[in-house]
């Protein structure tokens, strides 16, 4: 289980968010929703630990990692704690097929044939030779999820990574989401599909102006507590 | 114009070795350190950061020209002293060409694209192999084109290398021309030259560029 506890950040002596505890569990996954600048990515980024806090701890499996000399006490569990960033990353040096495999290869990993089952599944047989700038950024962001659940982490965390997805390829990621949930992967993702956030979460979170809001269950998004979750949810049907 | 040639080959042969052999000292100095200065620069932003960056906002205000004079008179002057002007010019020039590669690594290095780096952390690679697969490959690819174009503006400035005496290509035509008064024919095949060497390089430079640079801003 990764346990965060007290992760405060700021910029500049600008807040980002502040005392946020959540808990990752095996098997399940949780959305983590909010407004635009509400720190969603920033909180990701901790919790991945690509960036550090300004305090507070994470408990991963029982190793504790705390905010020492600015940055992190121990070096991050790699890839079992992964991220998938939404400005996604894909080495453009590299075809989309290379993206994925070359980090398999550096851990010494022959056996490609989830890759093979991941290019199925999909669709992606007549993209994934292509480098990242000749495909659209749909085809990016799913070849930037494929190259880290291929290295089968414990810690999942995806940054609005259906942001550029069609409706079909939305419902393919969620049932692979289902699949890596069944065989206990814990998720952490973002989304302004609210639709997609109801069907994927186990839990739900509501980030606003640096703190947790609301958290529950799925049906808190039918059934918000807090007046700012639901006005934030009405506007954002509206907009749809 | 092939008449000349024939005429005056051996001189016009002299003169391209000077040529050639000025921008092979200018360029490899400049590609070594210059590099090698870059990346310090990147690393140590105060120590060598700063001093690559001053120096070369000096060094795109003041002219080539007025640089290698500088270094010609007043400086050995000064020390009271008396370099050959090959050395001289070779020196100048390739302290300016250190300075502007150093600029353009620090450049390309101080703007790498951190998700790149970040991208290859999360999925566990080690330092040297992200470096090795991922950082050298990118930087070298937006590298290349503004370092070719700064190694065409060094061949070209070896031409100043005439001013100080030293007998490269230019010399060696305005010399032909003073004994045979043919300037058209003369100075047109010293731009057959330099469209012969720079022509190939800039369009290499415009190639790359276009061939990698676009491709780093859409991923």
């Amino acid at each position: 289980m990764l346990t965060a506890s007290g992760l405060s950040k700021s910029f500049g002596g600008k807040l980002v968010f502040q005392d946020v505890s959540l808990k990752l569990e095996a098997g399940t996954i949780t959305t983590l929703l909010g407004p635009s600048g509400s720190g969603k990515t920033t909180l990701l980024n901790v919790l991945a630990m690509t960036d550090v806090a300004s305090s507070g701890e994470i408990d991963i499996d029982g190793r504790l990692f705390a905010v020492a000399n600015d940055g992190w006490s121990a070096k991050a569990p790699r890839p079992e704690l992964t991220k998938v960033d939404q400005r996604l990353g894909l080495w453009p040096n590299m075809s989309l097929r290379q993206n994925i495999v070359m980090p398999l290869q550096a851990r010494g990993i022959k056996d490609l044939s989830l890759v093979e089952e991941l290019v199925a599944e999909l669709k992606m047989s007549t993209f994934v030779d292509r480098y990242p700038n000749q495909v659209s950024v749909g085809q990016q962001q799913i070849c930037a999820f494929v190259r880290h659940v291929v290295l089968k982490p414990k810690y999942l965390l995806l940054d609005e990574i259906t942001s550029a997805l069609d409706v079909e390829y939305v419902s393919r990621i969620l049932g692979r989401l289902k699949v890596l949930s069944g065989t206990g992967v814990a998720i952490l993702l973002t989304t302004h599909l609210i639709g997609f956030a109801r069907q994927s979460a186990d839990r739900v979170l509501f980030l606003d102006g640096g703190r947790i809001v609301e958290e529950g269950p799925s049906e808190v998004i039918d059934a918000p507590k807090s007046r700012r979750f639901g006005s934030f949810l009405s506007m954002v049907m509206e907009a749809r | 114009m092939i008449v000349i040639l024939q005429n005056h080959y051996a001189e016009f042969w002299e003169g391209l070795k000077v040529t050639f052999w000025l921008s092979g000292i200018v360029w490899a100095f400049g590609l070594v350190v210059g590099v090698v200065l870059g990346l310090l620069a990147a690393r140590w932003t105060i120590l060598f950061g700063m001093p690559v960056r001053i120096f070369a906002v000096l060094l795109a205000a003041v002219p080539a020209l007025v640089f290698m004079f500088w270094f010609h008179y007043p400086f050995q002057m000064s020390l009271n002293i008396v370099v050959d002007p090959f050395i001289t010019a070779a020196s100048s020039l390739s302290v300016i060409n250190v300075v502007l590669v150093a600029n353009h690594t620090l450049q390309v290095v101080g703007n790498f694209p951190r998700q790149y780096i970040t991208a290859g952390r999360l999925c566990g690679l080690s330092d040297a192999r992200i470096v090795w697969s991922i950082g050298m490959p990118i930087a070298l690819r937006q590298l290349l084109p503004g370092m070719l174009q700064i190694q065409i503006v060094m061949l070209q400035s070896t031409l100043f290398a005439s001013l100080i005496s030293v007998d490269e290509i230019f010399r060696v035509a305005q010399r032909i021309n003073s004994q045979i008064y043919k300037p058209v024919e003369i100075y047109s095949l010293l731009a057959v030259f330099f469209i012969l060497i720079c022509v190939p390089l800039n369009l290499l430079a415009s190639f790359l560029k276009s061939r990698f640079s676009r491709d780093l801003s859409r991923s």
